[in-house]
């Protein structure tokens, strides 16, 4: 029997609902399977387009680094993740103008891609600053990064607080709605000829030797020549069902949006207590712990609490906004930061499109476009090499 | 951190009752409340300090069982650690509450917790429903009762229920112009299964006080009729509505239009589930009982251990079966704290069971009259608000699920649909019985919205002080009582 689909997309989060899309287009006959489980990444992700910000760990990094030295933001050094998955993340930035465009044209969904001001890291203390040299000095092209005096600081955000000693711009970094992005994709995927199995869970990827034949939903066998492991956090669980290790587990964020208020920022803003940004129904978005205590996707009153001083400090008016809810969500993390991709070593018949961890969203439109490319054969407009799971293997070995 | 044995959240017929309970049993059960006192939205008391020239100084039954469980509770009050003017805004790890005070808040873990927060009224979307004037029946009643402002002058009275005919008979006696009662059952049919009613004497006779007073003032009962609209410039004027059939489905040729200040409009209750949601408690759809309920025991605990539910945020039954159940559940806890023994909560539980038993009949038959109907979902137009927070239109909603979002969760990450401040309380309900009717769902497979802390409005600043470790009431009164 001649199986239906070419292509199997298992998990209808931004990474999955893109690889969807960007097969549909190249008339692959695909089919998303999407469960949307609480705490899926895509939907509690802020939508920070931040390339240069997360690879140095000025967006979230700084707070993730603090967590993992379970010290003092204030003592904490970001690591600054490799050039390569830099270059990724800005040539991926770069194809959003376009991404938005068409996904308007087809799909009729707004993501509400918004160039603003950039990214501003606030500095409070000397520390803050030794953080901004420390990044400023692995940057070979010194324009990225613009450092700014407090009077600069407030000429661009003047709700900002003015007890700061400078800000660090970051100036090619901007925002999206994630969960309409995700939408847009899935629905322009639809519009080109994919079949979306919406609230359906996949039990198991079905394994014949070396070969992952397609997937079991309940007891329905589906057949594909090819699945694509797009499962987000639960990308390691799935993967587990056919035998293969992926080192992928959730790192949970929580996240605090405010009522609607008027225009506060125009610019993204991280500090070392949390990052704010101004979404473009007026809420302002505040995050983000990182987390590792498994797919508990509760939030907790500390935590909360921290995430609204440190906003605050940054932007003393947001005292007086109402809080309209508080959540969490599930980074897909990976021990060295970096998206998993491409094929697996010694199975045929599965992709992986995952662990996008704290750059899913910037991620995603290149890391669908190489996906899609690596299926049909075509030679991916970005080297995937570096993202292969076998790089952990290596490590290992 | 605080620490109780017991704790109750809502201080109305249930939250009382289980406290007076759990007080007679021994024990000292903390109860907390939205309001500056007790009893609830039913047994809403006048602000103390409040000089009420016009105020009718008896308000019939209702009132005269509200202050009888009043001086119940009065008397043990002295074993009751009452906290008013206290909102929960989040339940972290099932009984760990996080609680408002004035300008900080603070932690109160329960080791015993019952949810007894009520219920809203169930408003579902219509032309012209988001007019300023329009407004439901029990806001009515808090404007009148609480802070002593009338709704307006020309005000009808509509939707289902015997509460409607509490509210006007109050309106009335406050001075309002009552224009009518637009009740959506026909007489015809209440005098068709009306004969159910008499499992209960004494509240067919109430419902019969309230009908004859507002016969007397000679305020018309337009039954077997429904509200189609609402319009005016800026705020309402106008009111059509119709005569319908058994459905409640509208026969398009026989509508009138009044003019009117005031709309007040509500279709009975939705129980509050938010606080057992955010306790981790496995709910369940239940069409008579007003919607989403949490799954609940014999003796009233949820499917989290340590946590009961009573009244109508478990399942809209009315103030008497509310009272009941509080009682239930108080002596419930007072068994698992040990306060009584088995053969003390069986002797206590029997004569109470008995009475919810023969209250539940008469309150099946009324939940049957007025059920939710499909005429009701059929009103919006596809310019129809119905997401008032998103301002979404029914026809923004509809191309959500046809997109192929037909849950609840999805439909509003790709609509907006519930992601204003209230959290879709206001339209979730409507919205899910649409959402079930166009998609050909059965509303038992429906799930509800997700509910996030912080359930009650609460600044950033706020938030962002420091959990406050000061006890709220009198540290020494405390002291004596638990030792």
């Amino acid at each position: 029997m001649k199986p239906s689909h070419d292509v199997i997309v298992v998990g209808g989060g931004v990474f999955g609902s893109a690889v969807a899309f960007e097969l549909a287009k190249r008339s692959v006959r695909v089919l998303l399977i999407d469960q949307s489980l609480p705490g899926r990444a895509t939907s509690a992700s802020a939508g920070g387009l931040w390339p240069v910000g997360e690879v140095v760990g000025l967006g979230c990094g700084i707070i993730y680094h603090a967590a993992q030295r379970d010290g003092p933001y204030e003592v904490s050094v970001p690591d600054v993740l490799p050039q390569v998955f830099r270059d990724f993340l800005v040539e991926s930035n770069r194809l959003f103008p376009s991404v938005a465009q068409e996904l308007q044209d087809v799909s009729a969904v707004d993501v509400e891609y918004a160039p603003g001001g950039g990214l501003i890291f606030l500095m409070y203390t000397l520390q803050d600053q030794a953080i901004v040299d420390a990044v400023a000095r692995t940057l070979p092209d010194k324009g990225i990064l613009e450092l700014l005096t407090p009077d600069e600081v407030f000429e661009l955000e003047p709700s900002i607080t003015r007890n700061v000693i400078g800000g660090a711009r970051l100036a090619e970094e901007h925002q999206v709605n994630p969960m309409l992005l995700a939408e847009a994709f899935k629905r322009a995927a639809v519009a080109k000829g994919a079949t979306l199995r919406h609230g359906t869970q996949v039990s198991r990827l079905q394994r014949c030797g070396d070969r992952i034949e397609g997937v079991l939903v309940d007891e329905e066998f589906l057949a594909a020549p090819m699945t694509v492991n797009a499962a987000g956090a639960w990308a390691a669980s799935l993967a587990a069902t056919a035998g293969i290790e992926l080192p992928i587990e959730p790192v949970r964020g929580q996240v605090v949006l405010t009522e609607t208020l008027p225009q506060v920022l125009g610019t993204c803003v991280s500090t070392v207590n949390c990052y704010l940004m101004q979404k473009s129904h007026g809420e302002v978005l505040i995050g983000s712990t990182t987390e590792r205590v498994g797919f508990d996707v509760s939030v907790t009153e500390q935590a909360i609490s921290t995430l609204c001083a440190g906003a605050a400090k940054a932007v003393p008016m947001l005292r007086d906004a109402n809080i309209k809810r508080v959540w969490a969500g599930l980074r897909p993390g990976t021990p060295d930061e970096l998206p998993i991709l491409g094929p697996v070593e010694g199975i045929e018949g599965i992709v992986n499109a995952a662990g996008g961890f704290r750059t899913g969203i910037v991620a995603s439109a290149l890391v669908a476009r190489v996906i899609a490319q690596h299926i049909i054969g075509e030679e991916p407009a970005f080297n995937i090499d570096p993202f292969l799971a076998s790089r952990f293997v290596a490590q290992a070995a | 951190m605080m620490r109780r044995d017991a704790v109750i959240i809502g201080a109305g017929p249930a939250g009382m009752s289980a406290a007076i309970a759990m007080a007679e049993a021994g024990l000292k059960p903390t109860v907390i409340d939205e309001n500056a006192q007790t009893g609830g939205q039913i047994y809403r008391q006048r602000p103390s300090t409040r000089n009420h020239r016009a105020a009718p100084s008896h308000n019939g039954v209702v009132a005269d069982r509200g202050a009888d469980l009043r001086r119940r509770f009065d008397a043990v009050s002295d074993r009751i650690e009452l906290l008013c003017n206290r909102q929960v805004w989040g339940i972290f790890e099932s009984n760990r509450l996080a609680v408002t005070a004035p300008h900080r808040w603070q932690m109160i873990e329960a080791e015993h917790l019952l949810l007894a927060p009520g219920a809203y009224e169930y408003v579902p979307p219509f032309p012209g429903w988001t007019l300023p004037g329009v407004l439901t029946p029990g806001a009515a009643q808090i404007m009148t009762k609480t802070q002593a402002v009338l709704p307006g002058q020309r005000v009808l009275v509509a939707g289902t229920g015997p509460f409607l005919l509490v509210v006007a008979a109050a309106l009335h006696e406050a001075g309002v112009n009552v224009l009518g009662v637009v009740e959506a059952v026909s007489r015809a049919e209440l005098l068709r299964c009306g004969w159910r009613l008499f499992a209960d004497l004494g509240l067919l006779r109430e419902g019969g006080g309230y009908l004859r007073k507002l016969r007397r003032a000679g305020i018309p009962i337009y039954d077997g009729r429904i509200i189609v609209g609402a319009s005016g410039d800026g705020e309402v004027s106008h009111v059509k509505f119709a005569a319908c059939d058994r459905s409640w489905r509208p026969k398009k040729n026989r509508s009138q239009v009044i003019e009117v200040d005031t709309l007040c409009v509500g279709y009975g209750f939705v129980p509050r589930t938010e606080l057992a949601q955010l306790a981790g408690c496995q709910l369940r759809w239940s069409n008579e009982l007003g919607g989403w309920i949490p799954l609940i025991d014999a003796g009233q605990q949820t499917t989290v251990r340590g946590v009961w539910a009573a009244g109508d945020g478990a399942g809209v039954a009315g103030a008497l079966v509310a009272q009941e159940e509080g009682t239930l559940a108080g002596l419930a806890m007072a068994r698992q704290l040990g306060a009584i023994d088995d053969d003390c909560f069986e002797a206590r539980r029997r004569p109470v069971v008995r009475r919810l038993a023969r209250l539940r009949r008469f309150r099946a038959a009324l939940d049957s009259l007025s059920r939710i109907r499909v005429g009701l979902d059929e009103l919006c137009t596809d310019e129809t608000i119905v997401c008032r927070c998103e301002e979404l239109t029914q026809t923004e909603i509809d191309k959500g699920i046809d997109a192929g979002n037909n849950d609840l969760r999805s439909l509003k990450v790709a609509t907006r649909l519930g992601m204003g401040p209230c959290q879709g309380r206001m339209c979730a309900p409507a919205m899910a019985r649409h959402l079930a009717w166009r998609t050909g769902q059965a509303m038992d497979q429906s799930t509800p919205l997700q509910v996030r802390p912080p359930i009650v409005p609460l600044t950033l600043g706020d938030l962002a002080e420091p959990v406050s470790m000061d006890l709220p009431v009198q540290e020494q009164m405390l002291r004596e009582t638990i030792a």
